[in-house]
């Protein structure tokens, strides 16, 4: 099992769509950003399996993945901020309360 | 003293063993991440989640990853996230459901979407090689610095940004001494 | 001297223009300038008639055609603004104008007193004008143009004291029954233009040979659909007994003389294209000779003496176009001519008489007049002997004609039911006089000393019609059937005669002719001495004297067979109730469930599509929660859907 590409690409696919659930259906925000880690660490694992299987993508996967992680950190860097500036505002990070683009 | 391929008596392969647990262990974390209603136990959860991914990388061959797994999302991003936690923690906050109106819809999206992805993924035939490859940091670092210097940079721009932006959101509002009037 | 004849409806047209301009601040005077158009246009009309008679002074034989110009010159179509004068248009000329004049005359005095006066002779000019438009056209849409003129100049004086209610609805009742038959009309002029491609009256003469008989016929009848609405035959007459409302010299003019006796010219006009469809010849004569019976016996039972004298008019309408129906084309021309005049007499007389007892029309309260208005009396006398057919005055000669005529070109149902006519008529029109001027006297004590002859721009108007009345049969009829009016309309039926295989034998007094003449004037001195035995008389100059009795009427009307048939007469036969149960009620049913479609169901589409729209936006709206998660949902379902697509598509 673990010496098929499949098994490790569903995994990805099981720990994406976790991540889909918990964006959609959780209501704090940070909640939501916590998913959004999820979600990137499923598409670094997939990039990653295919890496470690195809012998063209090895070291390419690698370099991918490293970005992601960087890219990810600083997208987590500022989302987190940007609640943080919400919650001062709004004195709450459910993001129910954020809808002011409502019609 | 090497173990052996596999397990003595019952001929399962210590890496099969090792993937199932660490796929349990992620899987189970994860879950643990976008269902419990206190944040700080998600995030606790969120931890252990990137660790079983760290294992899973090593797997993999790719034990630089790993150790960048580590260093970057369980040591900084996990930490932040905490931070973030604490931080915005409302007093006296009402025991209210953790989820929205619409989780019972996003959970139908997120089994379809698993569903679809497992289909399709077990439906096509990949160019595997069938054994995994140990990936040699050296070349890494050669792809790194050679074919892949611009968005290296790029990313170290990105970085400086998201630091000074972050700090700029999250600062308070300085107060200004009134203008005198002239 | 054909440069003359613009002038004749020209000059109506100044009267109507500066009348109604200045009409109003003219006053007391509002009525000379009218006047004296009238006046001018029938010397120049007399000019032109002798003319045109006598084929001198410009007019050639077959008639003199002036055109002015083009009047509309679009490709494919024109129509011209031209004249057309023959002998025919001679002999409605002198009718039209003659009379015109002398009900102008006449209206200074019956008019004196009324605010209105300006806008009276304003509409009288205007409606000379538009009839002889009608009458000296060239073509087809300019009769179709002064036969709606002289539709709305009858709506206009019709209603002229349009504060009384009757009087306004009487007006659009003509206007709208006379619309049914002017839409026919329309219609036969459209069908002429898409066969024969011209609008040019004589032209269409020419060529009518040549298009198919059932064109010919249907022409014929849209033509003929015109004339009943003008003439108010059946089924179209109902409006000319509720035109009564108008002044009586309305009545006089339009009702009896002028506007009623478009249709009969129209008919005479277009005899090339009756001749060619015999077939609607014979509706024609069936559809006159109906109304006149018809209108005869509604005549026997009504009380007021406007009303008698209307069912009379419709009666003797009937009259002519029976006679053109049997193709006596020129006895129904003599016929116009002399109704024309004794007609109108008898008119203004009913004028004098009304204005003598103040007002009143009921005959009941009337009775013994002939000792005090004794000029009315007279003419009024002299009009009734005219119209029964009494030998040697103008009536008698003219219905001779035309009931020799039908008798002798076969049509023995239409000689049958004309004789009855012509009884009936005498009958009632004695019965008129009996309860006007005869016996004792049932006027309103209160105005009983009021009784006065009226003045004299009435009388004279009178006196003058009366002379034709008497003399015009012997002057223009006389020889029967060979006399001046014969000569002069030969050059316009002679072809259709001609082509229609009858020979007309010469008329003989002593073989057919003479026997129809006696038989008819026996029946009709047998009908007066009835009536002066019911209703009574008193000539002491020639020693006649009767008293009415009432209750031998009465009784008679009370006879089992006699009863229902007066009851009937009396209530019009029903044909007004009639109307108004079709297109009253159930045109007003036909409406409501009209105006229930529309509020409801087309109304109720539009607005509905609106309520629609507002309701989807109003739910559709709860879509926009403002909330990046419920968006996020989306976006998820929609990829799900294009992948599942996808991934179904790659299974197939």
């Amino acid at each position: 099992m673990s010496n098929s590409l499949d098994s490790y690409l569903v995994l990805s696919g099981l720990l994406f769509a976790i991540g889909t659930f918990g964006f959609l259906g959780r209501r704090n925000a940070i909640s939501m950003l916590m998913a959004i880690e999820l979600m990137l660490n499923a598409v670094n694992l997939s990039v990653l399996a295919f890496g470690a299987f195809v012998p063209p993508l090895n070291t390419h996967a690698a370099v991918i993945a490293l970005l992601v992680i960087a890219v990810a950190a600083a997208e987590a860097t500022v989302g987190l901020a940007i609640v943080m500036a919400i919650y001062r505002n709004r004195k709450t990070p459910l993001v129910d309360e954020y809808d002011a683009m409502r019609e | 003293m090497p173990i052996g391929d596999s397990i003595p008596l019952v001929g399962i392969r210590w890496d099969d063993v090792l993937f199932v647990v660490l796929s349990a262990a992620l899987l189970g974390s994860a879950l643990l991440v976008v269902t419990l209603r206190d944040i700080i136990r998600c995030g606790l959860a969120l931890t252990a989640s990137f660790a079983s991914l760290a294992g899973i990388y090593v797997l993999l061959g790719n034990p630089l990853i790993a150790a960048t797994q580590v260093l970057v999302y369980i040591g900084a991003i996990s930490v932040l996230i905490l931070f973030a936690v604490m931080l915005t923690q409302t007093k006296n906050a009402p025991v209210r459901l953790a989820f929205q109106t619409q989780a019972w819809f996003a959970a139908l999206a997120a089994v379809v979407i698993a569903v679809v992805i497992a289909a399709t993924v077990l439906a096509t035939t990949w160019p595997s090689g069938g054994r995994r490859i140990w990936t040699v940091t050296a070349d890494v670092a050669h792809l790194l610095f050679h074919e892949y210097v611009l968005p290296f940079e790029v990313v170290s721009v990105l970085l400086t940004a998201a630091v000074v932006g972050g700090v700029f959101l999250a600062r308070r509002e300085v107060k200004r001494p009134e203008e005198d009037r002239s | 001297m054909t440069f003359l004849v613009p002038f004749i409806p020209l000059l109506p047209l100044a009267g109507f223009a500066f009348t109604g301009l200045f009409g109003r601040a003219m006053g007391r005077d509002s009525h000379r300038i009218a006047v004296w158009a009238v006046v001018a246009s029938w010397v120049v009309a007399m000019v032109v008639a002798f003319g045109a008679l006598t084929h001198t002074l410009g007019f050639g034989e077959a008639g003199a055609g002036i055109k002015l110009w083009t009047w509309i010159p679009a490709t494919g179509f024109q129509a011209d603004m031209g004249f057309f004068v023959d002998a025919l248009t001679a002999c409605l000329l002198i009718v039209v104008t003659t009379i015109g004049m002398l009900v102008h005359i006449y209206s200074i005095g019956y008019m004196a007193h009324d605010p209105g006066k300006w806008r009276f002779f304003a509409y009288l000019n205007l409606f000379m004008f538009s009839m002889l438009m009608l009458v000296l056209a060239d073509n087809f849409l300019l009769v179709f143009a002064g036969w709606e003129l002289v539709g709305l100049c009858s709506y206009l004086l019709i209603g002229f004291w349009y504060p009384r209610r009757s009087a306004a609805e009487a007006a659009k009742k003509a206007f709208l029954v006379n619309r049914v038959g002017d839409m026919g009309f329309a219609l036969g002029i459209m069908a002429v233009w898409t066969q024969l491609g011209t609008l040019n009256m004589q032209d269409v003469f020419h060529k009518f040979g040549s298009i198919p008989h059932e064109w010919q016929i249907a022409i014929a009848l849209l033509i003929f659909c015109g004339a009943v609405g003008k003439s108010a035959q059946f089924p179209l007459h109902v409006w000319l007994p509720d035109a009564m409302e108008g002044p009586t010299p309305v009545s006089a003019l339009i009702h009896a003389a002028t506007m009623v006796n478009a249709g009969v010219y129209l008919v005479a006009r277009c005899n090339p294209i009756f001749g060619a469809a015999p077939e609607v010849m014979v509706v024609v004569a069936a559809v006159g000779i109906f109304t006149a019976i018809l209108a005869a016996s509604i005549a026997f039972t009504q009380t007021d003496i406007k009303r008698v004298l209307a069912y009379s008019t419709l009666s003797q309408l009937g009259y002519m176009f029976a006679s053109l129906g049997v193709g006596a084309w020129t006895a129904a021309i003599f016929h116009l001519m002399s109704h024309g005049f004794f007609k109108g007499l008898l008119f203004l007389d009913s004028g004098s008489v009304i204005h003598a007892v103040d007002g009143e029309q009921d005959m009941r309260k009337m009775g013994g007049l002939s000792r005090k208005i004794p000029i009315t009396y007279a003419t009024m006398l002299i009009g009734s002997v005219a119209i029964s057919g009494v030998p040697p005055l103008a009536g008698f000669f003219s219905k001779d004609e035309i009931l020799g005529g039908a008798f002798k070109n076969g049509f023995l149902w239409v000689w049958a039911l004309g004789f009855a006519v012509a009884g009936m008529t005498a009958f009632y029109m004695f019965r008129l006089m009996g309860m006007t001027f005869w016996g004792p006297s049932h006027v309103d004590p209160e105005k009983e000393h009021h009784i006065h002859e009226s003045p004299p721009t009435m009388t004279r108007p009178l006196i003058l019609l009366a002379i034709p009345a008497v003399f015009l049969g012997l002057v223009i009829g006389f020889p029967p059937e060979s006399g001046l009016l014969h000569q002069w309309l030969a050059p316009v039926f002679e072809a259709t005669i001609a082509a229609s295989g009858r020979t007309e034998a010469a008329y003989n007094f002593f073989g057919i002719d003479g026997v129809l003449a006696i038989v008819t004037t026996g029946l009709v001195a047998i009908a007066i001495v009835v009536a002066w035995r019911l209703f009574g008389v008193e000539m002491p100059s020639i020693g006649l004297r009767a008293q009415p009795r009432p209750d031998r009427v009465r009784e008679l009307s009370a006879r089992p067979g006699l009863a229902e048939l007066y009851r009937g007469s009396s209530n019009k036969w029903w044909f007004d109730d009639l109307n108004h149960q079709i297109f009253v009620v159930w045109g007003g049913r036909l409406a409501a469930a009209a105006f229930w479609f529309d509020r409801t169901i087309v109304d109720g589409t539009v607005n509905g599509i609106g309520v629609v729209t507002t309701g989807a936006g109003i739910r559709l709206r709860r879509v926009q929660t403002g909330r990046v998660q419920n968006y996020a949902l989306g976006i998820a379902l929609g990829l799900i859907a294009m992948a599942a697509a996808y991934l179904l598509i790659a299974v197939r």
